[in-house]
């Protein structure tokens, strides 16, 4: 999960060891926005190879729902 | 005696006036100018000046391309103009350019609707004209002015489109028999579930303009837009784009047994850098393989692809011989993929 974790840092623009399973979307250090979910929706393709549902994502609270999100994709 | 069609020649028009990112980060808070370039590799986007129609750049990429003096306007047999942004319902744009460009009333024209996927599109119906005899030098015209469509609060597309134009010429080669085609082969996709989500939806025969599409709302990303306006689904093109592009690469490439290293330069429809980039991830290719030209002018629609060529051309990597491959892909959705040997001419 390294390369995810560090890339999210990078989204967000924040410490990477900051992000966490319980680390929150949608606060105003980690906007949960348009861009947020594209560069998400990319970087979760090319560490998982899993291109995940725009809505679905959107809706994620946290990071960990995030992973989820992808576990189940992977079926 | 075989025919085949090649590109004789490309060149590009774009409009005056320039929308930087200064002028974009100041309406957009949190977004400065550095924020906007790192997102998109976006600096400028040319804009048309109101009352200045896709069918106007089309003219003046056509004259740019006549004044090269590679092809004759009386060569013209037949133009193509692929645009999103006609001049009216009805005519056709096409036809009003047949007597703009003074080109002879013995041709065929007509417009196709597609964007971002439309070049490639163009290219397919042009080989086929021509090698199929029934015409002899197809100007394809590429031309958009999505900037009219875009809600100046819209940061999700204003941030990427720009206005632009683009003269193709596509003319038969005879005497060619075991020659290796100059284009093609093709690849064509398609898929309508897509259809809602990069769409202008007021103002066709579907949703009529009118009081009700035509009011503002602001989305969850604090973008601000009407029925009216281009919306554009990022998310989800991007995931289309990130599922099918490679396909169609890979597609393209074992219709004609080439390996991938065979292919000089992958030229796709210039999205953003941010697409282009995971793509290129995507492809497995370096980057001096996939030419990036979106700082000056933004997504130009289905003009990426000829202004990309015209930037190669300009820095000397068209020299035959050469192998590309074109990628066009969006509104639709549509996509489509195609080879470009540059064997015995340079471009």
């Amino acid at each position: 999960m390294n390369a995810f974790y560090e890339g999210m840092a990078e989204i967000f623009e924040i410490e990477p060891a900051r992000i966490t399973p319980e680390f929150e979307l949608g606060s105003a250090e980690a906007q949960w926005d348009s861009l947020a979910l594209v560069s998400t929706i990319a970087l979760v393709d090319d560490c998982f190879n899993v291109l995940l549902d725009g809505p679905s994502l959107a809706a994620c609270k946290t990071i960990g729902d995030i992973e989820a999100l992808v576990q189940a994709a992977k079926g | 005696m075989s025919v085949q069609a090649a590109i004789a020649d490309v060149a590009g028009h774009l409009p005056a006036a320039i929308l930087d990112n200064e002028e974009l980060g100041a309406l957009y808070p949190g977004w400065d100018a550095d924020k906007i370039f790192e997102k998109t590799g976006i600096r400028r986007r040319r804009i048309a000046a109101p009352g200045e129609t896709a069918g106007d750049l089309a003219y003046h990429a056509a004259e740019a391309l006549f004044a090269r003096g590679t092809i004759q306007r009386e060569q013209v047999d037949f133009v193509i103009l692929c645009t999103q942004a006609p001049d009216y319902l009805l005519p056709t744009t096409a036809c009003i350019l047949q007597q703009r460009l003074g080109l002879g009333t013995g041709i065929g024209a007509l417009d196709v609707n597609l964007g971002c996927s439309g070049f490639v599109y163009c290219l397919s119906l042009a080989k086929g004209l021509i090698e199929s005899g029934a015409a002899r030098c197809v100007l394809v015209l590429t031309a958009d002015t999505y900037s009219k469509t875009i809600h100046p609060l819209d940061k999700s597309v204003r941030t990427l489109f720009g206005d632009g134009a683009a003269a193709t010429a596509v003319v038969a080669r005879d005497g060619v028999a075991g020659r290796v085609p100059p284009i093609g082969p093709f690849v064509f996709g398609t898929d309508g579930r897509g259809a809602d989500k990069l769409i202008v939806e007021g103002g066709g025969f579907r949703t009529p303009r009118s009081a009700e599409t035509a009011r503002d709302y602001t989305d969850n990303s604090g973008n601000m837009r009407s029925r009216d306006h281009l919306y554009m689904a990022g998310t989800d093109v991007l995931s289309f784009s990130l599922r099918e592009v490679p396909r169609a690469a890979a597609a393209l490439l074992d219709k004609t047994q080439l390996g991938k290293d065979a292919i000089d330069y992958f030229v796709l429809h210039q999205a953003n850098r941010f697409m282009l980039e995971s793509l290129r991830k995507k492809l497995d290719v370096e980057p001096a393989r996939l030419p990036i030209h979106v700082e000056e002018c933004g997504n130009t629609v289905s003009s990426t692809i000829p202004l990309t060529l015209v930037a190669m051309r300009e820095q000397g990597l068209l020299t035959a011989p050469k192998t590309l491959m074109l990628l066009g892909f969006g509104v639709g959705y549509s996509w489509a993929g195609c080879l470009l040997n540059l064997q015995q001419e340079k471009l």
